[in-house]
């Protein structure tokens, strides 16, 4: 969507470019025939280390649980052993974790993940989820170092304003601002200035703290807010095409499968227009799930309701456990298809 | 010290349910140094030579000539025997009546060249007795880790059942590796072929005796430059996995698939003899249980073994993909070299038609060997067919058997059926 040239997908029929490399919408796999466009090597590490100082010996096989060999590949099965990149998770906090994983149809993760939580349950949580357009270059580093920043912006900040809850929101949606900036200005630095298909991706975080529950989007990574004992409440409206006939009145699911339902209308990246996230507060005032996914996730149930269900059951299928929770949900829609790469981050509150 | 290198070929792309995978394995060695002196083990050489009646005194003459050059082309240190065989085998040099070899230097190559020069033609043929004879006398020195033995002979293998026969060369395989000649028309490629192929070694016809001498020391010249003794590709299969076959493809065409022998419940290790400085290519196929589109496996590990040591790996892959464009193209190296191998059965189908009388069948497997052999640019091919058939069309492989054949010439288009020209990379 952020290229001039359009064609249309294959497989679905959708909008690509010419330098595409997956079709936005189905996840179909593309040839780009852009001649500006460098070869990809699907192989090449990310530059930024996901787990500094962690071992480089890959655990076993994912797939048959065999050891896996020093060519990268199971020892038993085959299997290719999964890149860092492509799979990894953060539990900053018992109550808080998240899952970022490749899916089945792309050959990378563009996905990115970065949340931080303080140890008292239910106190403080920092949960940022970026999703590159893969028809951009260089968009799983720049992903990262856009979540990763953002992130730290908000850790960092814990102003509280003047101490009433309007001028608390004010100093809250200011950091969520300056973090988007933040993040912004990682995708920047990661994207050379000569880049004929410059790297982008979404935004969504969301702040918690002392009760008080800020979300900030730009593109359609989304947060959810799933009390126990009220109905589940979507924090965040997308930035898409889909969002917009929505509001003129086209049912979700229509809108949401049409040819242009991946085609977001804002991002951050040196194209973009702009990057101001559009911001949602609430007072939590009792238990519930924060959700904050990625449309790998939400592809394959985006009501909040139903959503809200599906996270409650896996939930309690899980013992309530977060990390195993947001593991199941990546197995979940990996077993849906797999479309696109899926990030799932949960807070039990 | 030897080096191996491997290089894979393949379109590892398969459509969506796709489950075979074909691969050419390139495998190379430099610097493997001289037989029997790369400090891993002794060379043993044998020198068998056919002395039945029918070699009649000039054969034998030129046979021993021919032996005496090929002692020459020995290295010295290198531990070596001379066998003479007719009906029965005896050990020509170390005069012995028990198996023994001595190790060459002035006095034993001295020596051995006058044993040889003594040689006479009498007796019939029964080849099983000279490769047990054989087996016995390298069996005497176990520091040998590299055997070989040059075999010569000039008749059919009348004085032995061909049950009796393959019953030896079962015993006697993995035991040495033997290159074998036949001199003359009067023998049988498709004998001395199978024995050949199971003992690792080349099958060829040496049209007339002065031809001997030139033969005898270039093998001999090949063995010695053999610095690594023995080696094994090894063959490693995911789970689940069928390996349909795997083929050595080029300098000749052998399937070594049912020569596995089990490393372990995924890999198998196929011989394949001793290694100079050369190039091998191997043709593997796998069937895999299908994956997803997007799902990316390894479908094997070929590796190349001394020992338990794996000196060089090549990894096939398997990578399940929608897009067609990716799917539907096949390597130029296996489409080259499964036409080689079709052009080698192609030859011995229509020239065992044409020995049976079957002129329909061998005119249509020659005339698909004429065509492939075009295709594939084997042109050495398409000399030796030309001697056989008269080519109308070889786009189409329209042919006639020609009217008078050379048997020498039916022979080496026979013998020569397993060359294959490289693939062009």
């Amino acid at each position: 969507m952020t290229s001039t040239t359009q064609t249309v997908c294959p497989s679905c029929g959708g909008p690509i470019s010419d330098a595409d490399r997956f079709c936005e919408a189905c996840g179909a796999e593309l040839t780009p025939t852009s001649p500006t466009t460098p070869a990809i090597d699907t192989d090449t590490e990310p530059t930024i280390e996901l787990n500094p100082g962690a071992s480089a010996v890959p655990g076993p096989c994912r797939s048959c649980g065999g050891t896996i060999g020093a060519d990268g590949y199971c020892e038993t099965c085959g299997t290719k052993a999964t890149k860092p990149r492509d799979h990894f998770s953060e539990q900053p906090a018992p109550w808080v974790a998240g899952v970022c994983d490749r899916g089945i149809r792309h050959s990378r993760n563009e996905d990115a993940l970065a949340i931080a939580a303080d140890p008292e349950p239910g106190s403080r949580a920092l949960l940022v989820v970026c999703d590159g357009v893969s028809s951009s270059l260089d968009s799983d580093v720049a992903s990262l170092a856009a979540a990763r920043a953002a992130r730290d912006v908000l850790v960092a900040g814990h102003a509280k304003g003047l101490g009433t809850e309007s001028s608390r929101n004010s100093a809250v949606v200011a950091r969520m601002k300056a973090a988007a900036d933040a993040a912004s200005d990682a995708v920047l630095e990661n994207t050379s200035p000569d880049s004929p298909n410059p790297a982008s991706c979404t935004f969504v975080a969301t702040v918690l703290e002392d009760g008080l529950l800020v979300a900030g989007v730009v593109g359609d990574s989304r947060a959810y807010w799933f009390p126990d004992e009220a109905e589940a409440v979507a924090l965040t409206v997308d930035d898409s095409w889909a969002a917009e006939l929505i509001a003129t009145g086209v049912p979700r699911h229509e809108a949401e499968t049409g040819p242009q339902a991946h085609a977001i209308t804002r991002w951050l990246g040196k194209d973009a227009p702009d990057h101001t996230p559009r911001t949602t507060s609430l007072n939590v005032t009792g238990p519930g799930w924060l959700l904050v996914c990625s449309d790998g996730l939400w592809n394959y149930c985006s009501e909040a309701a139903p959503l809200a269900d599906l996270v409650r059951q896996t939930a309690a299928a899980n013992g309530g456990e977060p990390l195993a929770t947001s593991s199941a949900l990546v197995d979940w829609a990996n077993a849906q298809g797999g479309q696109d790469n899926i990030t799932v981050a949960l807070a039990r509150i | 010290m030897a080096e191996f290198s491997a290089s894979v070929y393949q379109n590892e792309f398969l459509p969506d349910g796709g489950t075979d995978v074909h691969a050419i394995v390139t495998v190379s060695c430099s610097g493997a140094g001289a037989a029997g002196q790369t400090g891993s083990g002794d060379a043993g050489e044998i020198i068998i030579v056919d002395t039945s009646g029918s070699m009649g005194a000039d054969g034998v003459r030129a046979a021993g000539q021919a032996a005496q050059t090929a002692l020459d082309q020995i290295l010295d240190g290198v531990w070596f025997a001379v066998i003479s065989g007719n009906d029965r085998a005896k050990l020509a040099f170390p005069p012995s009546p028990e198996p023994v070899m001595v190790r060459m230097d002035q006095f034993t190559r001295q020596a051995a060249k006058d044993a040889v020069a003594r040689f006479y033609a009498d007796g019939g043929t029964a080849m099983g007795t000279w490769l047990r004879l054989a087996s016995r006398v390298f069996a005497t020195v176990p520091s040998l880790t590299q055997k070989h033995a040059i075999l010569l002979t000039d008749g059919e293998n009348q004085h032995e059942s061909p049950e009796v026969l393959t019953a030896t060369i079962e015993a006697v395989t993995g035991q040495f590796q033997c290159d074998c000649r036949g001199v003359g028309v009067a023998w049988q490629v498709d004998e001395v072929r199978r024995i050949a192929t199971a003992l690792l070694g080349t099958v060829d016809i040496i049209p007339a005796p002065d031809q001997l001498a030139a033969e005898f020391s270039s093998l001999i010249q090949k063995a010695m430059s053999k610095g690594v003794a023995t080696a094994d590709m090894r063959v490693w299969a995911p789970q689940g996995a069928q390996v349909l076959f795997v083929r050595q493809v080029a300098p000749t065409v052998d399937d070594l698939t049912s020569r596995r022998t089990e490393v372990n419940a995924l890999t198998g290790a196929y011989p394949t003899g001793s290694w100079g400085d050369e190039s091998r290519d191997y043709h593997v196929a796998i069937r895999l249980a299908a994956k997803g589109i997007g799902q990316e496996q390894l479908a094997a590990r070929v590796q190349l073994a001394i020992g338990d040591q794996v000196v060089a790996q090549g990894l096939v892959k398997a990578l399940w993909s929608a897009d067609e464009a990716l799917t539907t193209r096949i390597s130029p190296e296996v489409a080259h070299y499964t036409g080689q191998t079709e052009l080698a059965d192609a030859i011995q189908e229509g020239l065992a038609a044409k020995a049976a009388g079957d002129t329909a069948t061998a005119t249509t497997k020659l005339g698909r060997a004429v065509q492939l052999a075009a295709q594939t640019g084997n042109e050495e091919a398409t000399t030796r067919l030309r001697k056989v058939v008269d080519i109308d069309d070889q786009d189409t492989g329209t042919v006639r058997l020609k009217r008078s054949v050379e048997k020498a010439d039916e022979m080496a288009l026979d013998t020569a059926s397993t060359k294959t020209t490289r693939v062009k990379k």
